[in-house]
């Protein structure tokens, strides 16, 4: 058997839990640099080339919206969510709540099969 | 501004040609890298910018990013490249035949233009047709995929599946066969060696005072590449002893057919010593042409058919490979 490659496997995990992150933190309104910095804090990490393409998507989706701050003398571009993009925040964070369930459920009936 | 930072965001723009959200893309990346380098690595420096360039990553993997991942071939259409290529190479060379055969074009416009072919130029002809039935092949699913439809191709079948053709044996009894083979072949490239070198040619008339049937020139021309054709033969049986790699195979008949072309250039005139022979020389020739000509479709088909055996073991090597690392 080979040795599981824990990097790749996360990368997958961490493909849908980004999306509802971005989606969660994009409350109030960030740019990219802010968002990678504010994520980091939390304690995760996202790569900067990973969360542009991903932003773009989710825009492209009309899921969050954006638009140039140029008062500054370094443009930055904003973004921030929108109603479908709520709405489909709502719908992901109860897939991820039943997915949470179900993974304890069976956590549990593991413990149980071990103390048996 | 850096150059390094403009000469990066070009290679990336290079990388995105097509898109029209390029600029926009370019101008988001610029503010993150001249933020990140003022704020983690002390101001917008040449060495600080060179940072924050390496920390966003290469520019074609910041590129792909942005790109779809839409394969050229989907992976379930993949298998159809080589069967339909087979098939359309295979009419293809059936045409060239004919072309060579009956002396005619043919044209069937705007797919397939063959020229009337001599025997040399069929075989100049038919790598360059498989090419392109190859093209036209790839050109096709490519269309298909990226249409993005799910379009059920037809899917046909030679009577039986080429797996089927040659169902996999003990490689201890293909051995067996091959060593028989084996035998066969050394005993014919030691007889022809002993004709040569006792009578200077291989093709000899009435055996109990044998006399050469071709002139002493040709005779030797002939002989040489007949014995050079058995003693390849005789190698590749040998080396397919040892191993069941279809290359072998592959410059078997490779082999074969540059020494059948070889044949096919010698002169046919003034060929025979032999006077009774020489009186019925058109005749003959067509003959031996044609026989030349049948046996070089033989081996082309069977070349074909290797090349297709390895090109499909190859990406079903790299199917799986490719499953093994979606899998992960």
């Amino acid at each position: 058997m080979t040795d599981p490659d824990i990097g790749s496997l996360e990368t997958e995990m961490n493909r849908g839990f980004l999306h509802l992150l971005v989606l969660a933190l994009l409350e109030k309104e960030m740019y990219g640099y802010s968002m990678v910095k504010h994520i980091e804090r939390l304690g995760y990490k996202v790569e900067e080339n990973t969360l542009y393409p991903l932003l773009r998507r989710l825009e492209k989706n009309g899921w969050i919206a954006s638009k140039w701050d140029l008062r500054e003398d370094r443009p930055r571009k904003f973004y921030v969510i929108t109603a479908e993009g709520r709405a489909l925040r709502s719908s992901l964070l109860e897939i991820w709540k039943n997915q949470n369930r179900i993974l304890d459920e069976v956590i549990k009936e593991n413990a149980n099969v071990q103390q048996a | 501004m850096s150059s390094k930072l403009e000469a990066y965001l070009e290679e990336i723009s290079h990388y995105l040609s097509g898109r029209n959200e390029r600029e926009e893309i370019l101008s988001e990346i610029r503010s993150h890298i001249l933020e990140k380098a003022e704020r983690e690595f002390g101001g917008v420096t040449d060495a600080s910018l060179e940072q924050a360039i390496a920390a966003y990553g290469p520019a074609r993997k910041v590129a792909e990013r942005y790109l779809d991942g839409r394969p050229i071939i989907a992976p379930a259409y993949k298998r159809y490249l080589f069967r339909y290529t087979t098939l359309l190479f295979a009419a293809h060379s059936l045409l060239a035949v004919f072309s060579v055969v009956f002396k005619e074009n043919f044209i069937v416009f705007p797919f397939v233009f063959i020229p009337r072919l001599g025997i040399i130029e069929v075989f100049m002809y038919l790598p360059t047709a498989f090419l392109t039935d190859l093209g036209i092949v790839t050109v096709i699913l490519y269309f298909i995929t990226q249409s993005g439809k799910d379009i059920k191709l037809p899917w046909p079948k030679f009577a039986v599946e080429l797996e089927e053709v040659k169902p996999k044996r003990e490689f201890f009894m293909s051995r067996i066969a091959t060593a028989a083979g084996l035998i066969v072949m050394l005993a014919l490239t030691d007889g022809a060696l002993y004709l040569f070198s006792r009578y200077g040619t291989i093709f000899l008339v009435n055996l109990k005072n044998p006399r050469p049937l071709f002139t002493p020139d040709a005779g030797r021309r002939l002989s040489l590449i007949v014995i050079a054709w058995f003693a390849a033969s005789t190698l590749a049986l040998l080396a397919k002893l040892f191993t069941r790699s279809r290359w072998v195979d592959v410059v078997s008949n490779a082999v074969s057919l540059a020494l059948i072309s070889l044949l096919l250039r010698q002169p046919f005139d003034n060929l025979f010593a032999v006077a009774e022979f020489e009186s019925d020389l058109s005749g003959i020739k067509f003959g031996v042409k044609l026989a030349l000509l049948f046996i070089a479709l033989m081996v082309t088909i069977d070349l074909i058919k290797n090349l297709v055996f390895i090109g499909r073991t190859k990406l079903a090597v790299s199917l799986k490979g490719h499953a093994e690392e979606n899998g992960r």
